[in-house]
């Protein structure tokens, strides 16, 4: 049974957790799902703790609201969607608690990406300082064109997924991608040339 | 459109590449474990817990009222001391002043209370010899009349009026025989003398000239016709 259950797709999957209420097809979606949603809270958090609670709140909210997923859907949309929507709350709560907390995020204030004078070409073009350079500037950017970038150029989703994860048109999500990709291309203008 | 965006896919392309390559974050190895943990205990934690909306009132309820009691505080609140209007109040007298009007007062009274006294003294002995005259006559309605209880200054005997006798009286105290002393005399203020204008005295004097002449002249024509 376990065996054809991995087999199945998620949304076979996910009616049969619907169904039956059989809690070996909800750990299988959480088993596909886990580190994808925890790849794409991380790289629109940037905080490893906050993303696991995100992606824990997700699969737990996906638990008592199974009966919400319509078939229609895709259910990986459907999903991150819920994660999309918790990892926004968080970031707005984030932001709140450095608003009023004494420090003000002082110790998590990032370098400035764009003067980076002081780095030599060949750090830069070391593989894991470009990763931490990508992601500091990637939290740089304005959220509502962050996650659709993440979507886009991390995730691999279409735009018609996009479109159907955020609740936007289409046509939205296009220039969203491109203006994101553009103030992040200002931000890494010492890495990347246009 | 579409080569719009594909020709945005190739501008960023290096960008692209980058945000691709970037190292996939995975889940932590007991989440599945704490993700069940969770769920055999019901620890739903904030999940469960649905976000109360915005709601104006709610949320301004509270300032709103206590602005308004601020606000009722000032308006209704008795002040403490009273505040000196500097209208009303008396202006302040310098010690130096007020000692020298009080010692010109003190010298005035007794000036005056001296000068009673030496009328009192003379007013006997002339009184002495008319009394002396008129007791036989007078002497029963003078013992029977009741001291009068008004001051000399705000009553007026009518009797000594109309019989004539009350020669010794001022002419203001004369025209004040109704009611006289008992309400203050109004006062409407100081009149104040208006500056004739120069010019229209000289054009009233010029048309009363011109007058003149031309009355001169028309008796000359008269006493030359006669």
């Amino acid at each position: 049974m376990n065996k054809q259950l991995s087999e199945l797709s998620d949304e076979e999957v996910i009616k049969e957790f619907q169904d039956n209420n059989t809690l070996e097809a909800y750990e299988i979606l959480v088993k596909r799902y886990k580190d994808p949603l925890t790849n794409f809270v991380f790289r629109f958090l940037g905080d490893r703790d906050a993303c696991t609670d995100v992606v824990q709140d997700t699969m737990i909210k996906f638990y008592l609201n199974k009966d919400s997923y319509r078939s229609f859907a895709k259910f990986s949309t459907w999903i991150y969607t819920i994660a999309g929507n918790l990892a926004k709350n968080e970031l707005k709560r984030k932001r709140r608690r450095n608003f009023f907390s004494i420090n003000s995020g002082e110790d998590e204030r990032t370098p400035q990406i764009e003067d980076k004078a002081f780095l030599a070409p060949d750090k830069v073009a070391d593989g894991v300082l470009k990763n931490e350079i990508i992601q500091k500037a990637l939290l740089k950017v304005t959220p509502v064109y962050r996650e659709v970038v993440i979507l886009r150029d991390i995730q691999d989703f279409s735009y018609e997924e996009i479109s159907e994860i955020t609740g936007l048109a289409i046509g939205t999500v296009k220039s969203r991608i491109n203006r994101g990709r553009a103030q992040l291309q200002k931000l890494l203008k010492n890495i990347y040339r246009e | 459109m579409k080569k719009l965006y594909s020709e945005n896919d190739i501008q960023h392309e290096e960008l692209i590449k980058g945000l691709k390559a970037l190292p996939q974050i995975k889940a932590p190895e007991n989440f599945e474990y704490n993700l069940m943990v969770r769920i055999q205990n019901k620890n739903f934690g904030e999940v469960l817990e649905e976000r109360p909306k915005f709601n104006f009132v709610k949320f301004f309820a509270p300032s709103a009222i206590v602005a308004s009691v601020i606000l009722l505080f000032f308006i209704f609140y008795p002040p403490s001391g009273e505040v000196d209007n500097p209208l009303m109040s008396e202006p302040p007298v310098l010690d130096s002043q007020s000692v020298a009007n009080n010692s010109n007062i003190i010298n005035k009274q007794l000036a005056f209370k001296e000068s009673i006294k030496q009328k009192q003294a003379n007013v006997p002995k002339a009184r002495a010899s008319e009394k002396a005259l008129s007791t036989d006559a007078n002497s029963p309605s003078t013992k029977l009349r009741p001291p009068i209880p008004l001051s000399a200054r705000q009553s007026v005997s009518l009797d000594d009026y109309i019989s004539g006798s009350a020669t010794n009286r001022t002419e203001l105290q004369k025209g004040n025989v109704v009611k006289s002393g008992e309400e203050p005399s109004e006062f409407d203020g100081f009149f104040v003398r208006e500056q004739p204008d120069l010019n229209t005295l000289k054009k009233y004097r010029a048309t009363v000239d011109s007058l003149k002449k031309a009355q001169a002249k028309a008796d000359s024509i008269k006493k030359a016709r006669k």
